[in-house]
């Protein structure tokens, strides 16, 4: 049996070589619930699912459940959702309203703050010698809104989640991803959630950087089908590429210090993806078409500094388990997953969406529409890629077989070569720079003592 | 929509629950386009997934598949390319329907037809998914035959066992 150092020495990021033991045993996997899922900062929701007083919204931090609150006071908290007494769950539904939660098996109950307020014969029985201050819910220590994004970090000792984050990864997500200069996203309520096989990192990975798979293999029966539907004049689910393959760029941000952030096909220097919102919008009305422009002009206006103003993205990942679709245009929704880590070789992915707030509500109903027609567990894109996952799971599963490692090795030496003065590094798209950014970050985290 | 007659409502019943019972085996016999003429050309298909709010289970938010018939078109054009990975090798499955009841509707062309259904998907070597759940449709007498003009699909699922790519 190796140990882990050894098996991390089988993480070769810089020739785009990784051990495909990393992605089936459960060593490793042990080793990374404490190394990375303690230690990251973990999305959990978007402030949008506990709007009111006594909201709350259950989810993973890596395999633990946890429940999203916001308590009497307005303060969001994020409670490990296990009792104090003998660790039975204490949360039993997806999302709600209540004052706070009672524990089926002897009756706990605690506030939305997590403090334990009552205790059945608590004089009778504990005599008064039960301390109470003491025997709360677990609450997560770090917890933090980005415009509206809910992070939060098991790890009392994490950096900020400024610094986690760092400049350029914040100037996208906030920008590009919530959109926050054009007035924010809405959300759509609903975890939709699927089980899927294969490791997180292999599906992270993939929102990451792997816009190779999109048109080259995995997702050509999409491709096919929306150019013929398209071209017959029909709503279908989602747009076509940008006409200029030449200006799409794979968009590399963060990833030393800070948390690697990777946007695939971002648009810069083109207007074509503009040019075919306008020429949609303007089928479905003037408002529309004025919040198109009004949305071009405000983009314009925060990249006014930068070399070149991009305009949209089709897919993202923020490390270690956050994915995104942003799918090229505002007029399909935009969608955020959590890869929540279920084992060695099988995940679960709670999607949300949202579009953007702002829009004519005639937008947001084609966007609400085809944001649940792709990257969707019923969509036309998603299930080709789980089944993958299972046929790489299929053929992995023997020992035998993590000698011979995945290769990453796309654009190798060509990282850079995408238009300069932006922030973070833009580099051709497809490429495999972010999966190789993604696998050195996760190393470093890997071997932090 | 016949009266009130015990015996025409029972022919009724029979008749509703062969259309039922033929669409299954269109369905595992992978007939597609067969299946898609089974639809009116205004239908509506539903599915949503289903959420624990409060104690309750409720849809959980937008459905996950809210097709009109040219997105289901595009679903088996899909399939149709010959590159839909997630469906090849093609699945097996066997919708076994049951527990029909017929109403009338306010539309005299119209009933009202729910059932359960549970469907094995396997496919590959181990692979397989079973899925239950209800149907409600709304069955529309289009030239003397049968057509789907609304199915609501209550899968029982709050987390797929895997991703959608048959049909219920
Ligand atoms: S385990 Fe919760 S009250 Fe005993
Ligand atoms: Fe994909």
């Amino acid at each position: 049996m190796k140990n882990i150092d050894e098996v991390l020495s089988g993480v070769d990021w810089e020739q785009g070589l990784v051990s495909p033991e990393i992605h089936f045993d459960e060593d490793v996997y042990r080793a990374e619930s404490d190394k990375v899922f303690n230690k990251a900062w973990l999305v959990v929701g978007h402030e949008d699912m506990v709007p009111k007083i006594n909201d709350y919204v259950t989810n993973y931090m890596g395999d633990v459940p946890v429940v999203v609150t916001r308590d009497g006071r307005g303060d969001v908290h994020v409670l490990v959702n296990r009792c104090s007494h003998r660790g039975n769950q204490v949360c039993l539904f997806d999302r709600g309203n209540a004052k706070g939660f009672t524990c089926s098996y002897h009756g706990w109950s605690f506030g939305l703050d997590g403090q334990l307020n009552g205790v059945p014969m608590e004089q009778a029985l504990y005599h008064g010698k039960l301390d109470k201050s003491a025997l709360g819910l677990e609450t997560v220590p770090k917890v933090a809104n980005f415009h509206g994004l809910l992070f939060a970090s098991f790890d009392p000792d994490a950096p900020s989640l400024e610094s986690w984050l760092g400049e350029d990864v914040s100037w996208w997500l906030k920008n590009f991803v919530l959109a926050a200069p054009l007035g924010g996203l809405e959300m759509l309520p609903g975890w939709h959630r699927y089980r899927s096989p294969g490791n997180w990192k292999l599906v992270s990975e993939n929102f990451i950087g792997d816009d190779y798979h999109v048109f080259s293999a995995t997702h050509i029966s999409w491709l096919a089908v929306m150019q013929e539907f398209v071209s017959k004049g029909m709503d279908a689910p989602m747009a076509t590429y940008p006409a200029n393959a030449q200006s799409v760029y794979e968009g590399a941000i963060g990833g030393a210090e800070n948390a690697p952030f990777g946007m695939g096909m971002v648009t810069v220097g083109s207007d074509d993806l503009f040019q075919r919102d306008l020429s949609e919008a303007k089928t479905l009305g003037t408002d529309a078409v004025e919040w198109i422009h009004h949305r071009k002009q405000r983009l314009d206006e925060i990249s006014k500094d930068l070399e070149g103003a991009p305009y949209s993205f089709m897919n993202g990942g923020l490390f270690p388990n956050l994915g995104l679709m942003g799918f090229f245009s505002p007029m399909i929704g935009r969608q955020f997953l959590m890869f929540h880590p279920r084992g060695a070789i099988e995940h679960e992915v709670w999607q949300w969406n949202m579009v953007e707030r702002e829009a004519p509500q005639v937008v947001k109903d084609l966007a609400i529409q085809r944001a649940h027609q792709g990257q969707h567990m019923a969509g036309i894109v998603a299930p080709d890629d789980v089944e993958n996952f299972e046929r790489m799971v299929e053929a992995g599963k023997p020992t035998r077989n993590w000698e011979r490692p995945f290769h990453y090795g796309l654009q190798m030496g060509q990282e850079d070569e995408g238009p300069a003065g932006l922030h973070g590094t833009m580099g051709p798209n497809p490429s495999e720079f972010n999966q190789r950014r993604f696998y050195r970050f996760w190393l470093q985290m890997m071997e932090r003592k | 929509m016949p009266a009130h007659d015990l015996s025409t409502r029972w022919q009724l019943k029979q008749e509703i629950e062969d259309f039922l019972f033929r669409e299954a085996h269109i369905l595992d016999e992978h007939r597609l386009h067969d299946w898609l003429d089974l639809f009116t050309e205004d239908a509506e298909y539903i599915l949503p997934l289903r959420e624990y709010v409060e104690g309750k289970v409720e849809p959980a938010g937008h459905p996950i598949i809210k097709d009109d018939k040219d997105m289901l078109r595009i679903r088996v054009a899909k399939d149709d390319t010959g590159y839909s990975h997630v469906e090849i090798p093609v699945s097996m499955t066997c919708h076994l329907i049951s527990n029909v009841v017929v109403d009338a509707s306010s539309d005299p062309d119209e009933v009202i037809a729910l059932s359960a259904f549970t469907v094995r998907q396997a496919r590959k070597l181990r692979d397989e998914a079973w899925w239950a759940g209800r149907r409600e449709d709304v069955l529309r007498r289009v030239d003397g035959e049968w057509k789907i003009a609304r199915r609501l699909v209550h899968l029982d699922n709050t987390v797929l066992p895997r991703g959608i790519a048959i049909f219920f």
